[in-house]
């Protein structure tokens, strides 16, 4: 196997580098007919069921051509229900305001976010109508906290898209609190772009209220 | 040459790391808020990269995805990608990756010669999918931390320790080296297209922007996730993740939390 340290950089030659190419283009033989023995991580069953299932009936309402536009939304709102923990994406995408929130901005904020974000993940979820999801293995953080990896096809071309959804419960009782994509977590950027809205306000939940009640005017 | 350059960007890493404080460094991590120490410079450079954006480089990249059929387009991306697996490569080796190593340089003997110089990812399809890999992220195998947020004007979003590896990853970039670099048809035609192409494949994530409250913050956020996320993929190690349950403890300081107190707060 090939090792190369900084030295090798130092000095790159044409007739080296090729040399270099040349031996890994020949140890690839060997590279793919050995694949890596995985240490076997817990795996959770009942939460890939539960994404296998519930995620993909999101990305099927949307692609339902028999409904109006307007059962199209019913059945995306009742979808998003069963597979996502509303109330709990509510209060941590608030983060710190989350505790000083007034009980009747905090009624404000979570239909103006749940109109929001439901016009938002609408629209972005378009390209991915109509593909099918597929689990491709769990990963157990602690009992009741699975990181459920999944792949989807048939969306934009290209090569499968990786999507991790991160699911608390237990049993058959789960519920998605984030998903991630290229290292992205959803739920955690919201809460960053939400939390900075208010700290530029001066703490002002109103303000971020406000906006997201004129965004979710915007076509 | 390359090894001095590599070496003065190794001891100007380390410099201002050891020279923060600890408390103050706070690793850009997914639960944590970026440190961002020159957030009302970075927002000004932001606010003057996208105005430039809007009226230059979004309709270049909309003049020419409407001109170039899809398929042209996936031809361009995939001769630019080929001609960044050599330092895939390089980077893969120098973060004790023999194995991505070879998988990289199959790749790129494979694409260059079937693939007709890259135009066609042929290895993909025999079963040998793209990696990436570049300085920024040995730096962050080795343990150096993130440093301060950046926000470059045109280059977009960086960090002090992914910005020193830009610029190591352009100096010892073989084909660079190999072809004569920025100077010639070829090295500018080629930055050109990367560009370009970059653009293009970040177009998404321009849209997205539009949705925030705070597109600062946004572009910061995942930027700033997708770097922690990326050397995760060279170290083996897994995200420490936020709590749902309870919002972030009493006691936080409020507007704005300096960056050691991390927004969502964890066991």
């Amino acid at each position: 196997m090939m090792t190369m340290t900084a030295s090798d950089t130092s000095a790159p030659s044409r007739r080296g580098v090729a040399a270099a190419i040349l031996a890994l283009g020949l140890a690839l033989g060997l590279a793919a007919a050995a694949p890596a023995a995985h240490a076997e991580a817990p795996r959770d069953a009942g939460a890939e069921q539960f994404v296998q299932a519930a995620a993909q009936k999101v990305l099927t309402t949307l692609s339902d051509k028999s409904a109006s536009a307007t059962q199209r939304k019913a059945a995306f709102h009742e979808a998003v229900n069963q597979l996502v923990d509303v109330p709990k994406i509510t209060t941590f995408v608030l983060g710190k305001y989350a505790r000083t929130i007034t009980p009747a901005q905090s009624a404000q904020f979570t239909q103006a976010f749940r109109r929001y974000a439901e016009t938002v993940y609408e629209n972005r979820l378009n390209e991915y109508r109509g593909a099918s999801l597929k689990v491709v293995g769990s990963v157990v953080r602690k009992p009741g906290d699975v990181i459920v990896n999944t792949q989807l096809t048939g969306g934009p071309p290209g090569p499968p898209l990786a999507v991790s959804w991160r699911v608390l419960g237990s049993g058959s009782n789960w519920k998605v609190v984030d998903m991630q994509f290229k290292g992205v977590w959803l739920a955690i950027t919201q809460q960053q772009d939400f939390v900075s809205t208010i700290d530029n306000a001066g703490g002002d939940v109103g303000v971020l209220i406000a906006q997201l009640q004129r965004d979710a005017q915007k076509p | 040459m390359a090894g001095l350059l590599l070496a003065a960007a190794l001891a100007a890493a380390c410099a201002p790391a050891a020279a923060m404080a600890q408390t103050q460094l706070a690793e850009a991590s997914v639960n944590g808020r970026p440190y961002d120490p020159l957030e009302r410079a970075n927002r000004g450079v932001y606010g003057f990269s996208m105005g430039l954006d809007h009226a230059v480089l979004s309709p270049i990249a909309h003049g020419y995805m409407a001109a170039a059929p899809k398929p042209l387009r996936n031809r361009v991306s995939a001769f630019v990608y080929n001609l960044s697996e050599p330092g895939t490569v390089i980077n893969d080796g120098l973060q004790g990756h023999p194995r991505r190593a070879t998988r990289a340089a199959g790749r790129f003997v494979l694409n260059s010669t079937v693939g007709l110089l890259g135009l066609f990812d042929v290895a993909a399809r025999a079963g040998i999918p793209a990696h990436d890999a570049d300085f920024g992220q040995t730096l962050g195998r080795y343990g150096f931390q993130a440093g301060p947020y950046l926000y470059v004007p045109v280059i977009g979003p960086l960090d002090l320790r992914d910005g020193l590896g830009r610029v190591v990853d352009t100096v010892t970039d073989p084909v660079s080296l190999f072809t004569g670099g920025i100077g010639t048809a070829f090295g500018a035609t080629r930055t050109g297209l990367n560009a370009l192409d970059t653009r293009v494949q970040t177009d998404g994530a321009f849209r997205a922007l539009e949705d925030a409250t705070d597109p600062y913050a946004t572009a910061r956020s995942a930027y700033t996730q997708h770097r922690v996320f990326v050397v995760q993929q060279a170290t083996g190690e897994v995200s420490d993740l936020p709590d749902f349950d309870a919002p972030p403890a009493a006691g936080t300081p409020s507007n704005p939390p300096p960056p050691s107190s991390p927004e969502p707060s964890h066991p």
